[in-house]
């Protein structure tokens, strides 16, 4: 019967919004996170070079770190380009410019920079190109730089932003499916409907559950390819996510059982989700202490999610965050089993006939 | 036009929304929370490089170089040690320059010296790679060498408006953003209301009233650009937004609300319940968002990205409240929107008119 239910699910599921939504959502937040947070806060100096002869300054600048190069074809683009702020500054590199420097000839620069630059960028872009000149005509330095790191290297912003996106591809498909797939069928009256045919309660809430689980996988495992994050622990890194769904698909069950339509339902996630989001926050900012986050009861998923994926932990390393968050998918199925209960003694007292007044 | 009818229709659907607990718990929730995140974003551009030095006998070069440029500030530190240790405990710089003792004579004798450049994680390649520059270059010359290449002036070497100092912060660049999901939230109630109106078939109840096809459209665009127009206007409000030039942001946020309302209308007409009213939403947020995100970025939006129907609201905003600018010159962004608002508006009351008649 389960089975029924679910492959009936399966056929009517590309006909629901909410079901293309929790399969295109994580494609979009990892767009976002990757064009938009990948580039918005760690934003490098852009320069744009014009090469009228064949410059070593030109190939030497397109090695540099940090620095996005452009290579444009003439002065008019680059200057255009510069005033209108989409280059931080322009370089102008004359026909036999290399020569030119290294006679000593001190040939004029061509050299622009965008008014809407910001003041460091003038600076690096200014003294790197001077350098670069300099040593790309083999000009030697009198001095040495060396080097001194100081601390450990930190997470790029949009590595430290892979759990926002995981729980939200598998909160959405795990818990959002579910629950939106039992509030339609009570809206729509096809569950009084099912409960008639030899189909429990239990049959349903199994159903339902199961396409959550089953989605809140294959979401969670495409937002993970997307950003690169599937490390060596594969197998592992599926199994923290098919607990995390079968943990979301739970309170999916139990927020569809409740809910008794679709607002009240987008209403309480709306209002509630920030209790299985917040374990992300200490993630993404790693100084505010940590221990909050472990009163969450995804962090138990979704640290290991982080852990081996992005710093190289092995199974035996998160085995045992793993097992708390298995003992919480045991501790909440009385929980769902009581709210189907409710539930189906609302059904029958919304069927049950009206007293007939004699 | 029956205007008792339209007040009557109007004062009908302000009560189903104000009942709606979705649209008016998001309502207040995407108030608060917009307003929040705002106050919370930097209010300013950090456009220096704030760098640790230890050194003697270099005072002078430095000066000038802070003075010539506005993107450096120094600290100093009476010796390499105190710097590692400033720069270690994370109290001081997150980059710092130790120059030995005797770096003027090495330099100016042609014997090769050392200088060490203290890296945080924090410190991008760029910055790491532009102080050696700077230490190299600041050795050549020291050391008695000609420049290489003439420079050319201050004057010329400067195209565009100048922002150094001036540059729009994130509060300033993030606030279209804001209003833009503001409004999508209203625009989303609008639809809201519009679907469950012709799923009930209360307006074929309407239509038999002496309300005509014509009040129900114009009374739903009225009530959809009250409650977009109005709710922007205070989150621009509780954001500090108004200034000068209020009244060419208010005339932006008011073609803004006329465009949502048209799309609102739109996806009202289509939309069969409220989840296929957020697919229809959503379908219409992602085109109308992307200008709100390009101007997050530094340059000019591409020419497919300003011919988006919210680019034009998004530079009123931006160009208003930022930048100062005034009806003059923000005429083109503003035609264009009211090119677009005239479309949208007619594209959402067409639609509606036929998903009534035919009904």
């Amino acid at each position: 019967m389960i089975r029924h239910i679910f492959r009936k699910d399966i056929a009517l599921g590309p006909r629901s919004p909410l079901l293309l939504w929790a399969l295109v959502l994580p494609v979009v937040l990892t767009l976002v996170i990757r064009v938009v947070f990948g580039s918005l806060f760690d934003s490098e100096p852009r320069l744009g070079i014009v090469d009228l002869g064949d410059s070593a300054v030109r190939v030497a600048a397109e090695d540099l770190e940090g620095i996005s190069v452009s290579v444009l074809k003439d002065i008019e683009t680059l200057r255009a380009q510069v005033e209108s702020g989409n280059l931080d500054a322009g370089l102008v590199l004359q026909e036999g410019f290399d020569d030119l420097v290294a006679n000593g000839d001190q040939p004029p620069l061509g050299f622009w920079m965008a008014g809407e630059s910001l003041a460091s960028d003038r600076i690096i872009l200014g003294v790197t190109a001077l350098d670069l000149i300099r040593t790309t005509s083999g000009i030697g330095s009198p001095v040495a730089v060396n080097i001194v790191p100081i601390g450990e290297e930190g997470l790029e912003l949009s590595i430290r932003l892979l759990p926002l996106v995981v729980i939200m591809a598998v909160a959405i498909a795990g818990t959002m499916v579910p629950a939106a797939s039992l509030v339609q069928e009570k809206e729509r009256r096809t569950l009084s409907a099912l409960l008639v045919s030899p189909a429990t309660m239990r049959d349903v809430l199994a159903a339902k559950g199961i396409l959550g689980v089953v989605l809140a996988v294959v979401t969670g495992v495409i937002t993970l390819v997307m950003n690169d994050a599937f490390g060596q622990q594969a197998w592992t890194l599926v199994l923290a996510i098919a607990i995390g769904g079968v943990m979301m698909a739970e309170i999916g069950l139990m927020l569809g059982s409740w809910a008794p339509d679709t607002n009240t339902l987008f209403t309480a996630w709306k209002g509630g989700s920030i209790l299985l989001l917040f374990p992300v926050i200490f993630t993404i900012w790693p100084t505010l202490p940590q221990w909050i986050a472990k009163l969450g009861p995804t962090y138990y998923f979704l640290q290991p999610i982080f852990d081996l994926s992005v710093n190289g932990a092995t199974t035996s390393d998160v085995l045992g965050q793993l097992g708390i968050a298995a003992v919480i998918c045991v501790a909440l199925l009385p929980f769902v089993g009581m709210a189907g209960r409710s539930l189906e003694r609302r059904l029958a007292g919304q069927t049950r006939p009206s007293p007939v007044a004699n | 036009m029956n205007t008792s009818a339209i007040k009557a229709i109007i004062s009908k659907d302000v009560r189903a929304f104000t009942r709606d607990r979705f649209y008016l718990f998001m309502t207040f929730l995407g108030l608060a929370f917009y307003v929040g995140i705002f106050w919370f974003l930097p209010d300013t551009v950090n456009e220096t490089i704030e760098m640790g030095i230890s050194q003697q006998g270099l005072e002078a070069y430095f000066d000038t170089l802070v003075e010539e440029d506005g993107g450096l500030a120094l600290a100093s530190f009476e010796s390499a040690e105190a710097l590692e240790s400033a720069i270690r405990s994370g109290d001081g710089p997150a980059v710092g320059l130790a120059f030995p003792s005797d770096f003027a004579a090495s330099v100016a004798d042609g014997a090769g010296t050392e200088v060490t450049l203290f890296v945080t994680s924090a410190v991008p390649a760029e910055v790491r790679g532009a102080l050696s520059s700077m230490v190299r270059e600041m050795a050549y010359l020291a050391a008695g060498n000609p420049a290489l290449v003439v420079l050319p002036t201050e004057t010329e070497i400067l195209l565009g408006t100048d922002r150094a100092g001036d540059q729009a912060s994130l509060q300033e660049t993030m606030r279209p953003m804001f209003v833009f999901f503001m409004l999508m939230i209203e625009m989303m109630a609008l639809a809201t209301l519009v679907a469950t109106e012709i799923q009930t078939r209360t307006v074929t109840a309407i239509l038999v009233t002496p309300a005509s096809v014509s009040d129900v459209l114009v009374a739903k665009a009225v009530l959809g650009t009250v409650l977009a127009f109005s709710q922007a206007v205070l989150l621009m409000a509780l954001i500090g937004s108004f200034g000068a030039n209020s009244l060419v942001l208010l005339f932006a946020l008011l073609l803004g609300s006329i465009l949502v309302t048209g799309f609102g209308l739109w996806a009202g007409s289509v939309g069969r319940d409220f989840l296929s009213i957020i697919y229809w939403s959503v379908l219409f947020l992602i085109p109308l968002i992307i200008p709100a995100i390009a101007v997050l970025f530094p340059g000019t939006a591409a020419a497919w990205v300003q011919a988006m129907p919210s680019w034009g609201l998004v530079e009123a905003i931006v160009g208003a409240s930022a930048y100062g600018d005034g009806f003059g010159e923000l005429a083109g962004p503003l035609t264009h929107l009211g090119i677009w608002c005239v479309a949208a508006f007619f594209a959402g009351m067409l639609a509606l008119r036929r998903k009534v008649v035919r009904i």
